[in-house]
């Protein structure tokens, strides 16, 4: 699904990222950890085209997309949410999953502007989807809200189906539990079934370990811009190399 | 309940329409007045514009009196040189000016908030210079440029009371079109891109495609609304689009409240009633309205209908909190 | 070659006012990321208190340049007390705050006419004679004293800036205003005494410039509009940016008008500014405090 291949990113002198390679299968989810700083979120940036990699490759279902514009990559299918919460905080619930909905949508200015009947059918379309997609999460009797109103927790799943608005074949979750209460935490594992069941692979950046280690396929360790280590949940765990990262750091 | 409030709210539009309508009748048809009416129409067609540009897709531009320019002196000519009916030369000199517009925003799309105005002031005191010194003096420059007043096709709209009922179809039209534009998904994406820029991009929204539609709508607007002045006045000075014009289109669309159908409405008015009624201060007009500009923002940012937007929702807590109250006991 | 020298002579001076003011610009930004619309008024405004103190009322020349300075001082302070600080408590958008400085200098621009007047006021000379010859060509003199006197003030402010402690604790509440909060520096504080220094060196503009254009209501305005022209040809937020920026501008514009036409000097400076902005917004010196592109 997605491979990067010797990514280096570099700013100025600083080696932000520094030739990481990973593989993320399509209908798994994969972790990527590591301490704060270690590059995670940077990483991320460089997948969704918000950086161009200084040096390496990404490929995203057989295509290269290194310097592709964010909203091309979004386009051939991969959405993601943010580690700070991102979203339109001045519009509705429900107009947050539209916008979301964006490329799939055929109807251009012109036909928005002289209401076309193309574009009153887009939109009962989009009306009907977005409620589909608020039921998802449990959102459905907020669409009227502004989302800068909602529950921190309330607003990552938000972001999230934001995300799968889009329908993606991959969707980018930058700690997508940071925030939300035990309760929402627990029942967040569930939700990822669900996603990976609307055949939607994950590649995940989290801090909680037990999510990490309870949900994921596969995991990478990030250190100083470098690949520290992986392999499934219980190989990274169990790394001496992982283990020092996370103590010294400052976890 | 939704369809409720979409019934009040077109009911609403269909009264003030009807009192758009009736306003010569209260004027009584003084001619002077009508005039100030007029001018108020092209005006909430200017603020509507930049409506769209600055409230809905959160791009300022401090220098639109350039299209105000454009749009009048555009159609002029064209009426003037080629012989086009002046209706089709405003439709025209609109849509050239927005053409430039979006000439404009591709490299203006990667510019913030100062440095768009700054940028936008610069593209406004150029467009004033080539206004004052035009090649052959096609322009007048600084005699002004002269054009016989609006007609269509044989309807001559000599008296300020008939231009007036051509303004308010003018500012129905565009006020509809603004709405069609805002209340769809090319809206959404400008709102989107106004609250969020970064992620109006990661969720597919192309940002310089967008802002670009938003500059080529707003200059389309502004440029009618100078070529109806045109329409009205005959007659126009370089002095017109200093840049006090385009604050003046600003200040209208934040006194309304930005973002919304009525905002840039009620800004257009009260700020042209307000400007006409401070001429009795002769040569203190500006500094009066310096002083009220001044306190107004100090007073209620967020314009009138901001202001009216904190008021009922103060009201309705306090309700609430009675009900509570009543509640409790 | 007697009209170059003659021409970059009139140029330097022209440009030194524009460094003036963009480095009022400049100082402002970055010590509180705004952009101000009143620099212009205040030198018209700073013109016409020297004109009041000099000619009117017969001060001695240096001191109606201090009072000036003191009182634009003054009203530069309040202006970031009285308007600014109680609009960014508020957390406005940024547009009311530059609408409000637009209104402060509609206040000034019709407040000068209401208290002078409409006239253009003829400010008397400074020296005893009104021609020297400078390589071979006569100039005003005043047009000397406007580049010198501006080059002391930009001197006196770098120095200012970096030697003195207020100078210092202003560079650090602009640069990081967390941290010089933690420091025990007062950030509010020194961001109006940024806006103080800032029309205290508009209006010392006007004074130079007044024996040269003459002072009227609207000097300034046009002036100040320019001047952001000069500001971001220096990097918007570089002090010596600005100045270098201004004098450029001042040379490019009375060159142009010079040997081209006086008719295109304001459409080549605003082309500038619009190349400059889409082109190389960080300004010659690569500016790296600019936040707006």
């Amino acid at each position: 699904m997605l491979k990067t291949d010797g990514v280096t990113i570099r700013f100025g002198g600083l080696v932000a990222v520094n030739k990481v390679s990973i593989h993320v299968r399509k209908g798994q989810i994969t972790g990527l950890i590591g301490p704060n700083g270690a590059g995670k979120t940077t990483f991320f940036n460089c997948i969704s085209g918000v950086y161009k990699p200084s040096e390496g490759h990404v490929i995203f279902d057989g295509k290269e997309i290194e310097g592709m514009r964010p909203h091309k990559i979004n386009e051939i299918g991969m959405a993601r949410t943010y580690q700070v919460i991102n979203l339109f905080r001045k519009m509705t619930v429900q107009e947050n999953i539209m916008v979301g909905m964006h490329t799939r949508l055929k109807s251009n200015f012109w036909s928005d502007m002289l209401r076309l009947p193309k574009q009153r059918r887009e939109e009962k379309f989009v009306r009907e989807e977005t409620e589909k997609w608020m039921e998802f999460v449990g959102l459905q009797d907020m669409a009227d809200q502004q989302a800068g109103s909602l529950s921190y927790g309330k607003q990552r799943l938000l972001e999230i189906v934001r995300g799968l608005a889009s329908d993606p074949k991959l969707l980018l979750l930058d700690e997508p539990v940071a925030g939300m209460n035990s309760k929402e935490k627990e029942e967040f594992d569930a939700l990822l079934r669900r996603i990976l069941d609307l055949d939607v692979t994950i590649l995940m950046i989290e801090h909680d370990m037990k999510l990490v280690m309870g949900v994921c396929d596969y995991v990478y360790c990030l250190e100083h811009g470098t690949l520290l280590a992986q392999g499934v949940p219980e190989e990274v765990q169990n790394n001496p190399d992982v283990i020092a990262a996370y103590l010294g750091g400052d976890e | 309940m939704n369809n409720l409030i979409k019934s009040k709210k077109l009911l609403g539009c269909l009264i003030a329409i009807v009192i758009a309508f009736l306003v010569p009748t209260f004027l009584g048809g003084a001619s002077y007045l009508c005039l100030i009416a007029c001018f108020v129409t092209i005006y909430v067609i200017g603020a509507s514009g930049l409506d769209v540009l600055f409230g809905y897709s959160g791009q300022i531009s401090m220098g639109h009196a350039a299209f105000y320019a454009i749009g009048g002196y555009g159609a002029g000519l064209l009426n003037k040189y080629l012989g086009i009916p002046m209706i089709l030369a405003m439709i025209l000199a609109a849509a050239i000016a927005a053409l430039i517009g979006a000439l404009l925003a591709f490299p203006a799309s990667k510019l913030k908030f100062h440095f768009l105005s700054l940028a936008t002031i610069a593209f406004g005191e150029i467009v004033y210079q080539i206004v004052c010194h035009s090649p052959n003096r096609i322009t007048g420059d600084f005699n002004g440029f002269f054009s016989s007043k609006l007609d269509i096709f044989g309807l001559k709209l000599d008296t300020n009371v008939k231009f007036y009922y051509f303004g308010v179809i003018c500012v129905i039209l565009f006020l509809v079109i603004k709405q069609m534009i805002v209340k769809s998904g090319t809206g959404r994406a400008f709102v989107a891109i106004r609250e969020n820029t970064q992620a109006a991009e990661g969720m597919g929204v192309n940002v310089r495609k967008y802002k670009i539609i938003a500059f080529a709508v707003s200059a389309f607007f502004v440029a009618f609304a100078g070529a109806m002045y045109l329409g009205l006045v005959g007659y126009l000075h370089p002095d017109m689009y200093l840049q006090k014009q385009s604050v003046l289109f600003v200040t209208m669309m934040l006194f309304g409240g930005s973002a919304s159908l009525a905002g840039p409405i009620i800004g257009a008015v009260s700020i042209e009633v307000l400007l006409e009624g401070l001429r009795t201060f002769e040569e203190y007009q500006m500094l009066m309205y310096g002083v009220l500009l001044l306190i107004v923002i100090i007073a209620m940012p967020g314009g009138i209908v901001g202001a009216g937007r904190d008021i009922k929702s103060r009201f309705l807590r306090r309700k609430a909190l009675k009900q509570a109250g009543k509640e409790g006991q | 070659m007697k009209l170059f020298i003659q021409l970059t002579i009139t140029g330097l001076a022209l440009g030194s006012i524009y460094s003036l003011i963009a480095m009022g610009y400049s100082l402002i930004y970055k010590a509180s990321g705004l952009m101000t619309f009143v620099q212009g008024d205040i030198l018209t405004i700073g013109a016409f208190l020297g004109l009041t103190f000099y000619r009117f009322l017969g001060l001695p020349y240096i001191v109606s340049v201090i009072l000036t300075m003191l009182i634009a001082f003054l009203i530069g302070f309040l202006l970031e007390k009285g308007v600014i600080r109680r609009l960014l408590n508020r957390n406005v958008m940024a547009i009311y705050i530059v609408l409000a400085t637009i209104a402060v200098s509609y206040i000034f621009q019709n407040g000068a006419q209401a208290i002078w007047s409409s006239k253009v006021e003829y400010f008397p000379s400074v020296f005893g004679t009104d021609s020297v010859t400078v390589l071979g060509v006569s100039v005003q003199p005043e047009s000397l004293l406007c580049v010198g006197a501006s080059l002391i003030c930009m001197i006196l402010l770098h120095f200012f800036m970096t030697r003195t402690r207020v100078g210092t604790s202003m560079r650090a509440a602009a640069m990081d205003p967390m941290a010089a909060e933690s420091c025990g520096i007062n950030v509010s504080l020194n961001t109006g005494l940024t806006w103080g220094i800032a029309s205290g060196i508009a209006a010392i503009g006007g004074i130079f410039i007044g024996p040269m254009y003459g002072v009227y209501v609207t000097l300034g305005s046009k002036l100040g509009t320019k001047g952001f022209a000069g500001a971001v040809m220096g990097g918007y937020g570089n002090m010596y940016g600005a100045m270098v920026g201004g004098l450029v501008l001042g040379l490019v514009e009375t060159l142009v008008a010079g040997y081209i036409s006086s008719d295109f000097k304001n459409l080549f400076a605003y082309i500038i500014l619009i190349l400059f902005l889409f082109v190389k917004p960080t300004g010659i010196f690569n500016e790296t405090a600019v936040n707006d592109v």
